[in-house]
């Protein structure tokens, strides 16, 4: 380590950076229509439409074609900003190529859900949240020559067709698979296979320290010498679309080459020649330098968003992975410390030069979103030892520079291992950026994922996936976010008997689990929640399994297969179970609310007989309209017992919840061989689901937000250390597919030392879990903006571009979310540090700036 | 619609004039939609709308061109099935069954006329959001109604309204 200043408050914004972060933020999203129209040509051509199967060879084949036929773009030189007006730039970035032909692009993947986008095809630019821009030719193309094509022929509608075919639908009038019906009515759960399985982190080590021709020759020879045609064929496969993108930097190179030739500015001309230099040599061949090795994950980052959707597809420990090259540059004098920050911020604006596509009723469950492109720095490496390097700072001091939502960084600390040091900076980033990075206990994280089958050495070489998921950096292939269960729907069913509001309460929707009202005991309701609980479980499981096995015999994955650790070895693509380590993952929404519901249900009906649960049954029907005494008894925390509290009672009902789902998922093996593991975040779904859902036993009011990840209930946890304390208490084992702890801060500038101590003190003490009596907490996360600067940035969003927030997992920006959102995160419990209680406001009032929809 | 026959009559003449004489005739026949997409909407709003789609079809190229190669069946129906229609697109033509429709690709069930509306044209909303409010349940393929969905607005920007 040779730093002085871990802060390195030495390294500003170069004016280079200076410049592309303003046009970074005065750009507004465009559609790509580049992907849709060749893969639809080249599947035209090649007769792949109507096909039972499409073979990973035909998929390499397409995506070589692709690669050989898409704009090699070096700078881009215009977008267009607020008002969809166009301007001109000349980007004068370090790095050449896209994952668009858009300077910030929103690429389109038709096999998935790109046609929910149709409809708005000619609204889209105006639409009153998050609008995309699209020319009017684009969208003509894609209603007559590219969606058309794709009308039967999405993920959905493959396994839709499917379940027809077998299995026994809804009911007799009803031709789709209940567990369609489920999805459709959105309030049960989410799969996310009709858009992606991504949530993963590639291996860029081979492609860096090997270059990708040596893997083409690796490939050719073990297709030649494999006996298994299928074998054959996914080598084949590999070693097509590695030429393909081995292919597209050479054009690059190109480009570069003939955009110098007209250059008249002689400083840009050599920029271009360096570049046309950097990209004649990778990734085709190892990297020598710091910048080739960056260019190197660029340009294979690239590659694979043409294959897999950009939702959650995380780039891993890069500070790890890039280290060798950075120390040698560093050493022989090649780069300067300002060099490897200006590079680093080159980077972070390369990796948001593109958002997901999102249909406006999408913005409702995830407004707001990027791609949740994860990064993680620090921690420990294989044999357990400190991990944190030089590189780790430039990537916080870039960070910290640069305040952008894209990428997602995530720190890993080792207590006792890791420096103190290491941690007050990861803190005083987290204070002056607001809100990131999120912070990752090693030790608890590494126990959650040896104690599901990890060795030890992989998982003390976790990276984190897409909001905070953990799993082996490379080698494991988690798909992360394949389901997103609403825990609270288990709960309405268990207290309608099988039925739901949302749809209609004489409408039987799952198993009868017996009347509440009549139940004698608590045990009997606990009873029938678990069944509610599998019941939903099993149906969630079933589609995704389902999805899964059309994945594999139409989405195969050539090329982020070629970039992993486990397929060339296997001679199996990805989706086929050829990674290292194979797992889906659940995360859960609503714990924190159904477990006070639990637990209020026992201490009000069952203990002291407050309420029979008749009344209480009536209560929520109404809303609690007529029922205020009741209301006020549900919600007090000292007379109705809260998780966050350290509360027995409380926290004992949480921990049930989280064995159950542990027990119930884990027991499930998935279609590519792996178990199922379950987490605890909830990006934006928390605020989504809990408009569409009744009112809930703990008090919580109808269509009033959910509580995000595995943070207690907003407002009924006074005393912050209690509230870290029954979190860490939880069993990490069960939370394996990780934990989101949201906490909001109040910022002290006047004491800005007091502060950082306070903010130290309290993680070590989260870290730590009781003094070692438990595991100690997973994650945490933060936001660390005042209650008026909230309240001011919803009232004059266009003062606040760049107020980044943490929501449930990812980063975003604060005037992107939608208005329940937003509320969610102004009412979460805000606490004084110096004081370590909670600082009370008034209920936010739901902002009405935009549609409220 | 009670210009349409006279409309329709000059169809036959369709692929003669330009495709903005077409457009100009099919916007006076659609009057009565128009009516119903700026108001509240009737029982006859479905109908009105798959004629003045038939319209178009029959008298723009432009709007036409939705249709090539589109073969697609369509089952709208109220839940009580008071109101129930169905269409199906082949062969370059628009197909109006205003009993219903059998094999029907997607079925499109709304709790009533307005939530129909709703579903098909409000600003700033989508197909999912009908959905979240469980005002419309969609039976079949989801994408048959992404793209009925987009032919319906091109309609309404046709006749005259954003």
């Amino acid at each position: 380590m040779a730093l002085q200043d871990l802060s390195l408050r030495e390294c500003a914004l170069t004016p280079r950076v200076t410049h592309l972060k303003q046009i970074y933020f005065r750009a507004m999203p465009e559609i790509c229509v580049e992907r849709p129209r060749l893969i639809t040509r080249y599947s035209l051509d090649h007769g792949l439409f109507n096909r039972d199967r499409i073979s990973i060879l035909d998929k390499a084949r397409m995506y070589r074609f692709v690669l050989e036929n898409r704009l090699p773009i070096v700078s881009h030189t215009c977008s267009y900003e607020k008002g969809m007006k166009p301007f001109e730039f000349v980007e004068d970035s370090l790095f050449a190529g896209s994952t668009t032909t858009r300077f910030k692009g929103v690429p389109l993947y038709p096999e998935l859900m790109a046609l929910a986008l149709w409809p708005e095809l000619s609204t889209m630019s105006k639409r009153a949240s998050n609008p995309f821009q699209i020319t009017e030719a684009e969208a003509k193309a894609l209603n007559e020559d590219i969606f058309p094509h794709w009308i039967d022929g999405t993920i959905l509608e493959l396994a839709r067709k499917r379940a027809q075919n077998g299995k026994p639908a809804y009911s007799a009038s009803e031709r789709d698979l209940l567990e369609l019906k489920l999805l459709q009515w959105l309030v049960f759960f989410l799969v996310s296979k009709p858009n992606c399985i991504s949530h993963t982190i590639p291996d860029f080590n081979k492609a860096i320290g090997a270059g990708l021709r040596s893997m083409v020759e690796e490939a050719a020879g073990r297709a030649a010498a494999a006996a298994d045609p299928s074998q054959k064929e996914f080598c084949q496969a590999v070693a097509e679309v590695l030429e393909g993108v081995i292919g597209y930097s050479r054009r690059l190179a190109d480009k570069a080459d003939s955009m110098a030739l007209t250059e008249p500015d002689p400083v840009r001309e050599r920029e271009l020649l360096d570049l046309a230099k950097i990209h004649r040599r990778v990734p085709e061949y190892p990297a020598q330098s710091f910048r080739e090795g960056i260019t190197t994950v660029w340009i294979c980052w690239t590659a694979i968003h043409l294959e897999n959707p950009n939702v959650g597809l995380s780039l891993g420990r890069l500070d790890q992975v890039l280290w060798d090259l950075y120390r040698r540059d560093l050493e022989a004098g090649a780069i300067s410390v300002e060099d490897a920050v200006e590079l680093i911020c080159c980077l972070w604006l390369k990796i948001g030069d593109h958002v997901p596509m999102i249909p406006e009723t999408g913005e409702q469950l995830f407004g707001g979103s990027g791609s949740n492109q994860a990064i993680t720095i620090g921690g420990v490496d294989r044999d357990g030892r400190d991990a944190v390097n030089d590189l780790t700072y430039v990537m916080l001091r870039a960070t910290e520079l640069m305040r952008l939502r894209d990428p997602n960084l995530n720190a890993r600390y080792y207590p006792e291992v890791n420096s103190r040091d290491y941690l007050r900076r990861l803190c005083e980033v987290n204070i002056t950026t607001g809100a990131t990075p999120a912070l990752h206990n090693d030790r608890a994280v590494i126990k959650a994922l040896t104690s599901k089958g990890d060795t030890l050495e992989q998982a003390r070489d976790y990276g984190v996936i897409g909001c905070v998921e953990p799993g082996s950096n490379g080698r494991s292939y988690g798909s992360s976010a394949s389901i997103l269960l609403n825990l609270t729907s288990a709960l309405e069913l268990t207290l309608f008997n099988g039925r739901h509001r949302h749809t209609g309460l004489d409408r039987l929707i799952s198993i009868e689990t017996g009347d509440p009202a009549q139940f004698r005991t608590f045990a009997e309701f606990e009873t029938a929640f678990e069944n509610q609980t599998r019941w939903l479980i099993d149906r969630a499981v079933a589609l995704n399994e389902l999805l899964g096995r059309v994945h594999q015999d139409f989405y195969p994955t050539p090329i982020l297969s070629a970039l992993f650790e486990g397929p060339m070895d296997k001679g199996r693509d990805l989706i086929q179970g050829g990674a290292v380590i194979n797992s889906s993952g659940a995360t859960i929404i609503g714990l924190a609310d159904v477990a006070d519901s639990l637990s209020a249900v026992r201490r009000v009906v069952f203990q002291d007989q407050a309420a029979s649960f008749a009344t209480l049954l009536d209560a929520i029907r109404k809303d609690f309209a007529g029922y205020e005494t009741l209301r006020r008894r549900l919600t007090n925390q000292g007379r109705t017992p809260k998780y966050g509290n350290e509360d027995a009672d409380a926290d004992g009902t949480v921990t049930r919840i989280v064995e159950l789902l542990d027990k119930a998922f884990g027991a499930k093996t998935s279609y590519r061989g792996g178990r199922y593991r379950v987490g605890y975040w909830t990006m934006t779904n928390h605020a989504g689901f809990g408009r569409l859902m009744g009112a809930t036993p703990n008090g919580r009011k109808a269509s009033e937000n959910f509580t995000s990840g595995i943070t207690p209930v907003s407002g009924v946890t006074p005393c912050l250390t209690k509230a870290l304390n029954s979190v860490a208490g939880l069993p990490v084992q069960c939370l394996s597919n990780g934990v989101a702890l949201n906490l909001k801060y109040t910022p002290e500038m006047g004491h800005p030392n007091r502060m950082l101590n306070s903010f130290v003190a309290t993680v070590e003490g989260y870290f730590d879990g009781r003094g070692g009596q438990s595991d100690g907490g997973m994650e945490i996360q933060f936001n660390v903006t005042t209650h008026d600067s909230f309240a001011d940035a919803v009232a004059h969003p266009e003062k606040y571009p760049e107020l980044l927030v943490r929501v449930s997992g990812y980063t975003a920006y604060f005037k992107d979310l939608n208005p329940q959102m937003q509320k969610e995160i102004i009412d979460r419990t805000e606490y004084l540090l110096s004081t370590g209680r909670m600082v009370f406001y008034e209920p936010f009032p739901l902002p009405q700036g935009r549609t409220e929809r | 619609m009670s210009s349409w026959p006279r409309v329709a009559a000059w169809s036959p003449f369709r692929h003669v004039w330009p495709d903005r004489i077409g457009q100009w005739i099919a916007q006076r026949g659609c009057k009565p939609l128009s009516k119903e997409l700026c108001g509240a909407a009737t029982d006859a709003f479905l109908d009105l709308l798959l004629l003045g789609m038939d319209l178009f079809f029959r008298l723009s190229k432009s709007f036409r061109r939705n249709l090539d190669g589109f073969r697609g069946r369509y089952l709208f129906r109220t839940a009580d099935d008071q109101v129930r229609s169905g269409v199906a697109f082949h062969d370059q033509r628009m197909e109006l069954h205003p009993e219903g429709i059998s094999d029907w690709d997607v079925r499109v069930s709304f709790k009533n006329v307005p939530a129909l509306k709703s579903f098909l044209f409000s600003q700033d909303q989508d197909i999912l959001n009908s959905l979240l409010r469980n005002e419309v349940e969609i039976d079949g393929n989801l994408s048959y109604v992404y793209k009925f969905a987009f032919m319906a607005r091109d309609l309404k920007r046709r006749v005259g309204l954003q």
